[in-house]
């Protein structure tokens, strides 16, 4: 039977195609079944509200996405150990996935939470009356879902990093440990340019900072390391780090292609939705490597059928948008789209983790580059500049920047980018405040984004 | 030919018919906002059907903005007010490269090109502070009308300082400031000024002149004086501030009607 032309469904939609790809055969994973059963089982209501991607390729997408929970506990049970990292973004997973039975995950994930089940479960109430208020960004769910245990287990080890960080997220963690959680930490410096006559090392990303920050950072990774063999009861040597990055690698270059596939397209054959959650993938694997390697191929197969059978989800004349960073509700994603929007290029905050880590350096010293070339330790000016160039190639006619509320590295980088962006290509760049509720909000959203939408038409016109 | 634009705001709703050959209004007016607004906007579109006597037939195209456009069913279709306030300041005021437009609800700053075209724009719809509603708070509070709350303004010879930049907070200021025996017309001042500073920190750096003041606010006496102070550029009122929305919507609607053909 042949599939039907790519669209976007709600989920009552979803459940009819659902019934019909079983009869027609559907193989399915594990952690496969029905969208809706997220909805009855663990109230993320936010499903309802959401429009998907009609492929086979989308569902195992979202059903590996929302299975995280139980794919964990089943871990535990299981025997493997369970690693908590925070603020990294990217770099400490590698080397958790490094070690045979180690898995690690992001309780700050747990800052969508709120949004998915529309704040019925009462997180941020919660981490207010546990001293973090809503002056502090989302991610401060994260602090209840570590008291009530219900959104992941328990973790064995927690890291986190420090330093060169958000100050909110510092706080919030700082909190936590206070809460009952002893926490590794370990530094990560500013970054800054090599002054004259310091050694300079390539990072990824077309940036550079000097050798003794390199140094710093290795030696903090390799006390991390220490700390995740011992729980491991394994060393983690160069041979199995190495592995480790190798197979991180993989999962970047599935990514790598699925964007340059998606964002060069004329016509977007995936919903900004789908690719956003796909690119989460980057940072841990979704808490396992191996299938997030097969979600990725799934998707990244998906794409090239529609395109060689010149099929999309938006259309062409849709306005090419670049947007920076993560929304905290997967609404707003859907509503640029409806408004005549598509995404041309994203910057959600972890662009180190979607570069490949160096394999021909010694694996430490690669992983500590990586970890430098984080967006969210060095200026808002290097970010700007690879904002500038992949908008150049995503040919975006804007961008958007939606700012998390509360978050500390919001202040300033918007005006930053901004005018970066307008020095340098000229394309406007607008700033929406997306809370993790913005129902109350999505008149004011949708005004500014069909405002933009009537700009930029006008300028084609022009 | 005839086109209507309807302005369903947070406040009020605007209507205009406007005469695309002639370039001429034929006939505008407002009524108050309502929880049916679309019947209002309806009522309200007759009304000027008749004052201008013309009948509907004779419409070739209705747009609706504001806040509550989209429950305009009547209309042909929906354009932001950043978009028709932009035309519509322009259409009175070609010369115009920025508009600052200042609602009951929200206030936003507009970058024109010449020609009319919107090239970037800020939009503050999140805090009371910047927005009318700080002054419909302040009327409430003082028990006045909002004529005579613009005439008290003027009277003022030294605004006082509104330190907090949160309405709910500064209604607390202003009741001190008052048992304190400052006069009602520099309070009122002082509020003024305090809303021209959120909007020109809203404004950035995007402001070139001539600047317009659009939006039914630009009708309070010392606003515009308040905004440009802050901005420190001059302030010009749009012709018809509180029409400028609907009127860009009539001149959009009569665009299209052409661009289709």
């Amino acid at each position: 039977m042949n599939a039907p032309p790519p669209r976007k469904l709600s989920l009552d939609e979803w459940t009819i195609r659902y019934e019909q790809l079983r009869r027609d055969g559907l193989h399915e994973p594990v952690y496969g079944g029905p969208l809706r059963r997220h909805v009855i089982r663990e109230k993320d209501f936010r499903l309802e509200q959401l429009r998907f991607d009609n492929s086979p390729a989308a569902l195992r997408l979202w059903n590996f996405l929302l299975t995280e929970n139980e794919r964990l506990r089943q871990a535990r049970a299981d025997g493997d150990k369970i690693v908590g990292t925070m603020k990294d973004l990217g770099t400490v997973p590698v080397m958790a996935y490094a070690l045979p039975g180690v898995r690690a995950f992001y309780p700050d994930g747990a800052w969508w939470t709120p949004c998915l089940m529309e704040g019925s479960d009462k997180l941020l109430q919660q981490a207010e009356a546990l001293g973090i208020d809503a002056s502090f960004c989302p991610v401060r769910a994260m602090l209840p879902a570590f008291v009530n245990g219900e959104h992941f287990p328990k973790p064995d080890l927690l890291i986190c990093s420090t330093g060169a960080v958000c100050d909110d997220f510092s706080a919030i963690a700082q909190r936590l440990e206070h809460l009952g959680h002893p926490i590794l930490w370990w530094e990560m410096p500013r970054r800054r340019q090599p002054a004259s006559g310091e050694t300079a090392c390539a990072l990824p990303g077309n940036l550079t900072a000097p050798k003794i920050q390199v140094d710093c950072v290795r030696a903090e990774l390799q006390r991390v390391g220490q700390a995740l063999g011992e729980l491991a009861g394994k060393t983690l040597d160069d041979h199995c780090l190495a592995a480790g990055i190798r197979a991180a690698n993989q999962v970047r270059q599935l990514l790598a292609a699925l964007r340059e596939t998606v964002y060069s397209a004329p016509a977007a054959p995936l919903p900004a939705l789908e690719m956003l959650v796909a690119e989460m993938f980057a940072l841990h694997f979704c808490s396992d490597r191996g299938e997030s390697i097969a979600v990725l191929g799934g998707l990244l197969d998906e794409v090239q059928t529609r395109i060689r059978q010149n099929q999309c989800v938006i259309g062409a004349d849709a306005v090419r948008v670049f947007w920076v960073n993560p929304v905290a509700d997967l609404r707003a994603m859907n509503l640029l789209e409806e408004l005549g929007g598509r995404i041309c290029g994203s910057d959600y905050m972890f662009t180190h983790a979607l570069d490949l880590i160096p394999e021909n350096l010694p694996p430490l010293e690669a992983l500590a580059r990586a970890a430098l070339a984080d967006p969210m330790v060095g200026p808002t000016a290097d970010r700007a500049a690879r904002i500038i160039r992949e908008c150049q190639a995503g040919r975006a006619e804007a961008i958007v920047i939606s700012r998390i509320p509360g978050a500390s590295h919001c202040a300033r980088e918007g005006e930053i980018i901004r005018e970066i962006a307008r020095r340098e290509i000229g394309i406007p760049v607008i700033e929406l405040e997306i809370p993790p509720v913005c129902d109350a909000l999505l008149p004011a959203l949708g005004s500014r984004l069909q405002a933009l939408m009537e700009m930029l038409k006008a300028k084609r016109l022009k | 030919m005839i086109y209507a634009g309807i302005d369903a705001g947070s406040r009020s709703i605007k209507a205009v018919l406007f005469d695309t050959g002639r370039s001429q209004i034929l006939a505008s007016g407002l009524t108050d906002q309502g929880v049916e607004q679309e019947r209002l906007a309806a009522e309200l579109f007759e009304k000027l059907l008749r004052d201008a006597d013309v009948d509907r037939t004779q419409v070739s195209g209705v747009v609706a903005t504001g806040y509550g456009r989209n429950a305009i069913r009547f209309a042909d279709t929906t354009i932001t007010e950043i978009t028709c306030h932009a035309r519509g300041v322009h259409r009175l005021a070609p010369d115009a490269r920025t508009v600052i437009e200042i609602g009951g609800q929200d206030s936003k700053v507009i970058a024109l090109e010449a020609g009319g075209r919107v090239r970037d724009f800020a939009m503050n719809d999140r805090c009371a502070a910047g927005t009318g509603r700080f002054l419909e708070m302040v009327a409430t509070r003082l028990d006045m009308n909002w004529e005579k709350l613009s005439a008290l303004a003027q009277q003022s010879t030294k605004p006082a300082i509104i330190s907090n930049m949160c309405v709910v907070f500064a209604e607390t200021e202003i009741i001190g400031l008052l048992a304190d025996g400052k006069p009602l017309s520099d309070v009122v001042a002082g509020v003024q000024n305090s809303i021209a500073t959120r909007v020109s920190a809203l404004a950035g750096r995007f402001v070139s002149p001539p600047v317009y003041f659009t939006g039914g606010v630009a009708l309070q006496a010392g606003m515009a004086r308040a905004l440009e102070e802050a901005l420190a550029f001059p302030v010009r009122v749009a012709p018809q501030p509180q029409f400028t929305g609907a009127l860009g919507a009539a001149v959009l609607a009569g665009e299209r009607n052409k661009a289709d053909k």
